[in-house]
């Protein structure tokens, strides 16, 4: 059995995007024997340096980004779509591939005779993911919530005010992180502050409640902070029609932790769970009443009602040295076997634990399974 | 110290024992043959069940015998005489007592809550992996069903609310009105199965029919001690959910008094199931005060069941409403709790079965025998 090179190139998305594999998880593999290959300038924007990753083992050498993605196995958190023609046949990607609701790159990694395993896929016996962090998703999102709300509503750090008041749409997995993160103020450390003030109230709805206007309007106008936590059947259609906005109190917040994007030139068309918002990402994820980015709206969408929006297309990359820190402790002992085996190529879906989920979440698998899909 | 006889470094592979569960009636769970045939592959020599193994869930013998041809029935005695001895809920003091000084215990041990037992196990020899603290390196557990703590206990609530609502079912009811103390992890599960009625099916019946939902408020700890607040919570209410996890569970949540607010219909229901305990000073109570504590044998208490009288005097149950109370939610749906049970534990017997407990390294590579060694008695104990 051959161990396989290992790949780890810089994410060059958005300038707010400073998520990089931090050293640690390179030391978790390096010790293997096969060459470890990161990218030159890797971890800077969370505060490292190359040489901290060069110290994680004698066979770590720093590259380029062109040199990071010839290896082995390429580990990198976002989709490189534009780099994967830099991969060599027969090399295995370890990414969020999202295979199910991306037909397009499912046939653009077949095409180039590429391995893949998608992060997003890998779960364990019974289903639960291995490689996740929903937990920031909410506990980030409500946190941004929370921030606007203490900023902009007079009343929230007088002590007499009334509970504040959550609802969420949706009891999904993010619906429940975002209940828990909620009650707590989306940060401990504020609940840790406001300890005696009366504390938040939190009603989670879902779609049998969601689809009623009467209902809605009456909910919305005792909403400080509305979460958008829906998973819709009908991604065409909003949850929230703007003009439902109008009923929240001019102070509330809304926090959309699904992040769908407008695509209304698909089809089927995909809108936003909530109708007339901005989209955010890592360099803007606030956005006042006022904001220029309302009209960034296609036009043909509602956005005439409006609020403060907190929306970030990867909440969790708000805090980048926790996020990859996680990512890293979930990630290494998977990482690890898919090194120590060579590739995806050798995955067998018989094997231990760790090769059972590689196996499963890998795109010979998905492909196996889908075939009429590729 | 007494060397350990598990694992395979003793010189022969060990005999693992499956007793049934003793407690109570209701109580039918014991491990399916799926994890008989994983506990062959990961070496068992020997897998020895009690006589009337997995009859409660109406599993043929032959199912066990089929899953491995190293599968015999014998007196519950002799399969105590294991060298491993596997079985959910931690046996009592008697059986302890069977097991040979060496052997290992894997069950649910609860070391923090329970020192006395803790102490007792390690008293006479016996080696021990509680399953409840088995949990990766992010601190999450690998052998829990909470979710079936959340679901079980919400859809058998939704159904004495049915039963006490005669408009239940009808489109121009209001939607109905939980409330949720807590907001951890059996909350999470509570929340999501009361906004489905506990029950996707009927959900979707009552959805068709137009019948508005289910309206779930989470009130945590910070609403919870303002009265004026609770009150006004309790008079609105239509299911009181106890999921809360108390640091001092020497004062409840909701004292009995306050249970007055809550409609003469509402239903209570406990899903924290911390017990009554009157042997230490001052006593422990359950989050909500009054309501009795439940069993797989008792789980539903209408305010004139006798249970309610059957509390410790110092209890104050003078305000009843239907209450929902059971130690052990899971065991309500016996196979389906046995089928995500076997598949959590096969793999900690991959490790015990292989390793004696006394040897596992919480720096191993293998992320489970990580896990399991953190849940190792000797280790908690010093």
């Amino acid at each position: 059995m051959t161990v396989a090179s290992l790949g780890l190139p810089r994410m060059h998305k958005e300038a707010g995007e400073r998520r990089d594999f931090l050293p640690d998880l390179v030391a978790g593999v390096a010790d293997l024997g096969g060459s470890v290959v990161v990218e030159r300038g890797i971890g800077r924007r969370i505060g490292y340096t190359d040489d901290d990753y060069l110290r994680a083992g004698p066979n770590v050498v720093v590259g380029s980004n062109e040199d990071a993605f010839e290896q082995d196995v390429v580990l990198v958190l976002r989709a490189p779509e534009e780099r994967l023609c830099l991969m060599r046949p027969g090399a295995t990607l370890v990414s969020m591939l999202h295979f199910p609701t991306r037909p397009q790159r499912v046939a653009r990694l077949c095409e180039l005779g590429l391995d893949a395993v998608s992060l997003d896929t890998l779960t364990d016996d019974i289903g639960h993911r291995l490689v996740v962090d929903g937990r920031d998703v909410a506990w980030n999102g409500l946190e941004a919530a929370f921030d606007v709300l203490e900023r902009e509503w007079r009343y929230f750090l007088d002590p007499t005010r009334p509970p504040v008041r959550v609802t969420v749409l949706g009891a999904g997995a993010i619906g429940k992180d975002a209940v828990e993160a909620a009650t707590k103020y989306g940060n401990l450390e504020r609940a840790e502050r406001l300890a005696g003030f009366p504390g938040v109230e939190v009603t989670t709805i879902g779609r049998n409640l969601t689809a009623r206007d009467g209902y809605m309007k009456g909910r919305f106008a005792v909403t400080d902070v509305l979460v958008d936590a829906t998973q819709r059947h009908d991604p065409s259609a909003p949850v929230v029609p703007n003009a439902w906005l109008a009923y929240l109190p001019e102070h509330a917040v809304v926090c959309d932790l699904v992040v769908d994007p407008y695509l209304l030139h698909e089809f089927p068309p995909t809108v936003r769970g909530i109708e007339g918002i901005p989209q955010g990402n890592l360099d803007r994820w606030t956005f006042a009443p006022d904001d220029p980015a309302w009209n960034t709206v296609p036009e043909e969408v509602d956005r005439s009602h409006r609020r403060w929006v907190v929306s970030c297309y990867s909440w969790p990359g708000v805090h980048p040295h926790a996020c990859m820190e996680l990512y890293g402790r979930q990630l290494a002992p998977l990482l690890r076997e898919l090194v120590r085996v060579g590739g995806a190529e050798q995955l067998t879906r018989c094997g231990e634990f760790h090769e059972r989920a590689l196996w499963r979440a890998s795109l010979r698998a998905w492909v196996g399974q889908h075939a009429a899909l590729v | 110290m007494v060397p350990s006889i598990g694992g395979s470094t003793s010189g022969r592979t060990p005999v693992l024992g499956l007793p049934r569960m003793h407690m109570e009636a209701g109580d039918r769970r014991d491990f399916l043959p799926g994890l008989i045939a994983a506990a062959d592959r990961a070496g068992a020599r020997e897998i020895v069940l009690e006589h009337g193994y997995g009859s409660g869930m109406s599993v043929d013998p032959g199912d066990y015998l089929a899953a491995s041809p190293k599968v015999r029935f014998a007196v519950l005695e002799e399969v105590l005489a294991s060298d491993v001895v596997t079985v959910i809920r931690c046996p009592d003091e008697p059986a302890l007592r069977s097991m040979r000084p060496g052997a290992t215990l894997v069950t649910m041990l609860h070391y923090a809550t329970r020192p006395e037992r803790t102490r007792s196990i390690a008293d006479l020899g016996l080696r021990a992996i509680s399953l409840d603290g088995v949990v990766d390196d992010l601190g999450r557990r690998l052998v829990e069903y909470l979710e079936a703590v959340g679901w079980n206990g919400v859809r058998l609530a939704f159904i004495e609310i049915a039963r006490l609502h005669p408009r239940f079912a009808h489109p121009s009811r209001r939607p109905l009105r939980v409330t949720c103390l807590g907001a951890g992890a059996v909350a999470a599960h509570a929340v999501r199965a009361a906004t489905r009625y506990g029950d996707p099916e009927l959900r979707a019946e009552l959805a068709a029919n137009e019948v508005p939902g289910v309206e779930v408020t989470v009130a945590d700890f910070d609403l919870t001690g303002h009265e004026d607040y609770l009150l006004r919570r309790l008079e609105v209410s239509d299911l009181l959910i106890d999921a809360t996890q108390r640091a001092d569970t020497t004062a409840p949540v909701v004292p009995n008094p306050l249970l007055a607010a809550l409609p003469p219909d509402a239903v209570i229901l406990d899903l924290s199931v911390d017990p009554y305990d009157f042997s230490v000073d001052p006593p422990r109570t359950k989050g909500i005060e009054g309501v009795p504590h439940g069993d797989l044998d008792r789980y539903i208490f209408p305010i004139d069941h006798p249970a309610w009288d059957e509390l410790d005097r110092c209890v104050d149950t003078r305000q009843r409403r239907l209450a929902l109370s059971c130690y052990a939610w899971p065991g309500i749906d016996p196979l389906d709790c046995m089928r995500v049970y076997g598949r959590q534990v096969e793999s900690v017997l991959s490790v015990v079965l292989r390793r004696p407990a006394e040897d596992l390294d919480v720096e191993s590579d293998d992320v489970i025998e990580r896990a399991v060694a953190r849940a190792e008695i000797g280790r908690w104990l010093s």
